[in-house]
C-alpha cells in the first residue's frame, strides 16, 4: 500500500522520480477522456495532473476569474510554482469550461513565470457526444494526437504496440474490477480510502509496475478475513473531480461508515469495461473512452448515468450516497440534484455537499453534515 | 417561491404586459407622461423604448408578437421548442414551430419588471440548478420548472463545446421534466474543413431529431423563404452598421439590443425585417439631418462591449450611456457575421455565406450560419486562436473606433471568466483600456446597478476617458 499512497498523495513521488531517472518523457493530462495507452505504447509516462499539495492560490486567482472551480486553479497554481517541472508535455481537454481554460491560463502565466510551460502543450478536442459523427471526430482527434506525439517525441505509435498497451491496461482493469467486487460482500475487508488511493496511484505509476503492485495487493486482500464493515453504514461517494484521499478518510474515520463505492473520475468508474483487444486499437480506445458516458459533460445522457449508478449502488448494497460538488462545478451540481431527486424516490438516502477542492478547509462543516446524515441512516 | 408568484403564469403576465405596452398611447408629451402614471412598474423600460422613437415602438410590437406566438401556439396546433439565443430560430419557423428562447424570456422579465426575475431564478435553484449557474437561463427556467409557462414539447440547444452552463440548463430541463433533447456540439476551431463538415453532420442529425419529435418534414420551399428573408435582414443590418462607423454615429445605444434581440426572436421572419426597415429609415433620417444617436447631442466616448450588455431593471444601462454621452458600438451579440460585411474582412472563417441554389446549399447555409451565431462563433476555442474572441473583439473595436473595451457578463459564465483576465491583458496590450464589470447582467442582487454605475464612472475617470 505504501507505494500507492506515495503515488496518490505526493506530486514528486517515487514512481515519477524512478521514471525521470530513465530520462524518458512524462506527459501530464487533465481529464479521464485522455487514453493513457497511447503514451504507454511509446514509453512515455502518462500522469494525470492532481491538485494536491497546493499551498496558496495567488497564481491560480491571478489568471483565472473568481467564479471558477478551485481544482483547475490548483493545477495552475502548482504549474506556476514549478511543481510540474517534471513534465515534458501536457494535454488540456475541454472536460468542462473551467478545465479547458487551463490552456490559456497556463500559457499566459508562462509569459510571467518563465519555463513553466512544457515543450509539448496540446489541446485535445473531445466532443460532447459519442454517436456517429461525435465518435468519428474523437477517433480522428486520437489519430491527430498520435501524429503530434510521434512528431514531437520522435517515436512511432504502431497498431501492435498500441494493442500491447491496451492489454497491459486491461490487466490492471481486471484486477481493479476484482478489488471492486470485494466491496460487494457482506464483510468488506478493505477500506474505501485504500482502494481510492490504489486507483489514483494508477493514474501516476508506470503501468506494468502498477499491475505488479496491484497483483500483490489483491492476493493479500483475498487472504484478509477481518471485516471492516461490521455494524457500519455502507456509503458511496460521487460527484465532482477529486483526487483527495483525505475526503475518503474523513468519511471513514467516523467509525460508523465505510465507503463501498465511488463514482469519481479519478476512481474506478472508467474501469468498468475492458477495452476491446481485437480490431483497430485506436477505434477501440475511442469506443471505450468516449462511450462510457460517465461524466455529465456528455449532455443528454442522464438516464444512462442514473442506471449505471443504480447498478453500482445495488451491487455494493449501499445505505446512503454522499454527493459532493466543488463550488462552481455546475455540471455535477445540477446532476447531483437530479440524482438526489430520483434516488430518494427509490428509497436511497442522499446527502448533497457543496465544497471547495483542496486542503479540506471546511472539514468541520462537512463532518457535521456527514454525522447528521449517518444519524439519518441509523434511524 | 412566494405563493402569490405561483398564482400567475409567467407567460401570461409577460404576454399581457407587452401586448398592453404595444398599444400604449403615444400622443403629446403631456398625454404620454400622464399615461405612464398608470404603469409604475414598467414605466422605466417602456419610456426608454418609447423615447427611442418609431424603432422603439416597433420593437415593443415585435416582443409582443413573440409572446403572442407562444401563447397561441396550442390553438394553432403548433409545437413549442425550448432553445437558446445562439441557435437561430429560422429553422424552427421554417418548420412551423414556435421557439421559446430561454435567455430572451429571462432578459425581458429582467428589463420589464421592477422585481426582476429574482423569484424565478431562486425557484430554479430550489429545483436543483446550482445557484452558480448562469442567470440568463436560470430566470426563465424557474418559471418553466414551476409550471408557469406553456408546455415546451422538446429542447434543442447548441452550446456544448461553447458554454457548459448554458448547455447544462437545457440538459437539466430535459432530465427534470423528461423532455426530448438534442444538443448541437461544436469543435474548438472554426473555418477548417473538418469543423465545417462537423457542423453539417451535426445539423443534419438535429433536423432528423426535430422531424421525429414534431412529426413535420423540413419544407425546403419554406426554408428558401426564410433564407430570402435573412438575406433582406442581413442587407439592412449591414446598412445600419455602416452608419455606426460614423463619428458621431446617428445610432442610439439602445438600437444595439434591438438589432440582436430581434434577430434572436425572429431571424428569417418578416417581423424582424419590419423592425430593421423602421430602424434603417430612422437612422438614415438622423444621419441626413445631422442628428446624433445620443440624446445629449454630444458623443464623448465610444465603447465596444466584448461580451454582453446589462439587462436589469428599467434598461438602466442604455439610459446611463445616453446620460454620459457614450456611443455603443456593439457587443459579441450584435454582428451577424455574414460574408461581405466590413468587419469580417480579416476574419473570413468567422463568416457564413447564403446560398439558396439547391436544398443542400440551403441546408449547408443554415448549418454554417448557426455555427457563426454569438458565442458559438468565437468562444468555442482558446481565446487567442485564429478567429476566436481576441481577434474578433480587436477587429470590431478597431473597425468601429472604440475608445475602450468593456466586459459584462454573469458570474455563471464559467467560460469567459475562465479566460477573461489574460484576455483583458492582451486587449490592453493592443492599446484599448479594458473594464471588467463585476455585476450580473440579469440579476441586480449580485451588484446593485448603482454600484455598477459607480465602477463604470471610476473606470472612465481613472483612465482619462471621460
Amino acid at each position: 500500500m505504501d507505494e500507492f499512497y506515495d503515488a496518490a498523495t505526493r506530486l514528486n513521488c517515487q514512481a515519477i522520480r524512478d521514471w525521470q531517472a530513465t530520462e524518458r518523457p512524462i506527459v501530464g493530462y487533465t481529464c479521464s477522456y485522455t487514453p493513457g495507452e497511447i503514451f504507454h505504447s511509446v514509453d512515455i509516462l502518462p500522469v494525470r495532473l492532481k491538485g494536491i499539495e497546493t499551498e496558496g492560490m495567488e497564481i491560480g486567482d491571478t489568471y483565472y476569474g473568481p467564479f471558477i472551480c478551485s481544482f483547475p486553479k490548483c493545477l495552475l497554481q502548482l504549474a506556476g510554482k514549478e511543481k510540474f517541472m517534471f513534465l515534458d508535455g501536457a494535454i488540456i481537454t475541454p472536460g468542462c469550461d473551467g478545465m479547458r481554460r487551463l490552456d490559456e491560463c497556463w500559457r499566459k502565466a508562462a509569459e510571467d513565470y518563465k519555463g513553466i510551460l512544457p515543450d509539448f502543450f496540446y489541446y485535445f478536442d473531445v466532443p460532447h457526444k459519442s454517436e456517429n459523427h461525435g465518435m468519428a471526430w474523437y477517433i480522428e482527434e486520437l489519430r491527430i494526437l498520435i501524429k503530434k506525439i510521434e512528431n514531437h517525441f520522435n517515436v512511432k505509435v504502431t497498431d501492435d504496440n498500441l494493442a500491447d498497451a491496451i492489454k497491459v491496461y486491461n490487466q490492471g482493469r481486471r484486477m481493479l474490477q476484482e478489488i471492486e467486487s470485494l466491496r460487494y460482500r457482506d464483510d468488506v475487508v478493505v477500506s474505501g480510502t485504500d482502494i481510492f488511493a490504489a486507483t489514483v496511484a494508477g493514474t501516476v505509476m508506470q503501468r506494468e509496475a502498477y499491475n505488479q503492485a496491484l497483483r500483490r495487493w489483491l492476493e493479500e486482500l483475498k487472504n484478509r478475513t477481518t471485516s471492516l464493515s461490521a455494524g457500519k453504514k455502507r456509503l458511496m461517494l460521487i460527484g465532482s473531480i477529486s483526487d483527495e484521499i483525505e475526503l475518503f478518510r474523513m468519511l471513514e474515520e467516523n467509525n460508523d461508515a465505510i465507503v463501498v463505492g465511488e463514482n469519481l473520475c479519478f476512481g474506478i468508474r472508467h474501469e468498468g469495461n475492458e477495452i476491446d483487444e481485437h480490431g483497430d486499437p485506436v477505434e477501440a480506445l475511442g469506443r471505450h473512452y468516449l462511450q462510457s458516458s460517465v461524466c455529465p459533460r456528455m449532455y443528454g445522457k442522464y438516464k444512462e448515468r442514473l442506471a449505471l449508478l443504480k447498478q453500482k449502488l445495488d451491487a455494493a448494497r449501499v445505505d446512503g450516497v454522499v454527493m459532493q460538488n466543488i463550488r462552481f462545478c455546475d455540471l455535477h451540481g445540477a446532476e447531483n440534484s437530479l440524482f438526489e431527486r430520483d434516488l430518494e424516490a427509490m428509497g436511497m438516502p442522499c446527502l448533497k455537499l457543496e465544497r471547495e477542492y483542496g486542503p479540506m478547509i471546511d472539514v468541520g462543516r462537512m463532518k457535521l453534515r456527514i454525522n447528521a446524515f449517518l444519524e439519518r441512516l441509523r434511524v | 417561491m412566494r405563493p402569490e408568484i405561483l398564482e400567475y403564469n409567467y407567460d401570461r403576465l409577460m404576454g399581457g404586459t407587452l401586448t398592453a405596452a404595444a398599444k400604449f398611447p403615444v400622443g403629446f408629451q403631456k398625454e404620454t407622461d400622464f399615461a405612464f402614471n398608470y404603469i409604475p412598474y414598467f414605466r422605466g423600460a417602456l419610456k426608454t423604448m418609447i423615447d427611442a422613437g418609431p424603432t422603439g415602438k416597433r420593437f415593443i410590437k415585435l416582443l409582443a408578437s413573440y409572446y403572442e406566438n407562444i401563447l397561441t401556439a396550442r390553438d394553432q396546433g403548433k409545437m413549442i421548442v425550448g432553445t437558446t439565443f445562439c441557435n437561430t430560430p429560422a429553422i424552427l419557423y421554417a418548420m412551423d414551430l414556435v421557439p421559446a428562447t430561454f435567455e430572451i424570456l429571462t432578459a425581458l422579465g429582467c428589463m420589464v419588471w421592477r422585481r426582476g426575475m429574482f423569484d424565478y431564478m431562486d425557484y430554479a435553484v430550489e429545483s436543483g440548478m446550482p445557484e452558480t449557474a448562469c442567470s440568463a437561463q436560470r430566470g426563465f427556467l424557474g418559471a418553466f420548472l414551476a409550471g408557469l409557462f406553456e408546455n415546451i414539447d422538446f429542447l434543442v440547444c447548441d452550446t456544448p463545446g461553447v458554454c457548459d452552463t448554458n448547455a447544462n440548463a437545457f440538459a437539466f430541463s430535459s432530465a427534470y421534466l423528461d423532455k426530448p433533447f438534442y444538443q448541437l456540439n461544436y469543435p474548438s476551431a472554426i473555418g477548417d474543413d473538418r469543423s465545417q463538415k462537423y457542423h453539417i453532420d451535426d445539423y443534419r442529425e438535429m433536423i432528423r431529431f426535430i422531424e421525429t419529435h414534431s412529426g413535420k418534414k423540413l419544407d425546403y420551399d419554406r426554408l428558401a423563404q426564410a433564407l430570402a428573408e435573412i438575406n433582406r435582414q442581413d442587407a439592412i443590418t449591414a446598412d445600419i452598421e455602416d452608419m455606426l462607423l460614423m463619428v458621431p454615429t446617428p445610432i442610439p445605444p439602445i438600437f444595439n439590443v434591438m438589432i440582436y434581440a430581434g434577430r434572436f426572436c425572429f431571424a428569417g421572419h418578416p417581423e424582424y425585417t419590419e423592425l430593421l426597415e423602421v430602424m434603417l429609415e430612422d437612422v438614415t433620417r438622423r444621419m441626413n439631418n445631422g442628428v446624433p444617436g445620443l440624446k445629449c447631442g454630444e458623443e464623448k466616448l465610444r465603447i465596444f462591449m466584448c461580451y454582453i450588455d446589462h439587462y436589469t431593471v428599467d434598461m438602466n444601462f442604455y439610459e446611463y450611456l445616453e446620460e454620459r454621452g457614450i456611443a455603443h458600438t456593439g457587443s459579441i451579440l450584435t454582428r451577424n457575421f455574414r460574408d461581405g460585411n466590413k468587419y469580417v474582412r480579416d476574419l473570413p472563417d468567422n463568416a457564413y455565406h447564403v446560398d439558396t441554389s439547391s436544398p443542400d446549399a440551403m441546408f449547408e447555409t443554415l448549418a454554417q450560419m448557426n455555427a457563426r451565431m454569438p458565442m458559438v462563433r468565437s468562444i468555442r476555442g482558446p481565446y487567442d486562436r485564429h478567429g476566436m474572441w481576441l481577434e474578433e473583439s480587436l477587429a470590431c473595436a478597431r473597425m468601429y473606433q472604440a475608445d475602450c473595451v468593456i466586459y459584462n457578463g454573469t458570474p455563471g459564465c464559467r467560460n469567459t471568466w475562465g479566460m477573461l483576465k489574460p484576455f483583458a491583458r492582451d486587449v490592453e496590450k493592443q492599446g484599448f483600456p479594458v473594464h471588467i464589470m463585476n455585476d450580473d447582467g440579469f440579476d441586480d442582487r449580485v451588484e446593485s446597478w448603482d454600484a455598477t454605475k459607480e465602477r463604470l464612472d471610476e473606470f472612465f475617470h481613472v483612465r482619462g476617458l471621460l
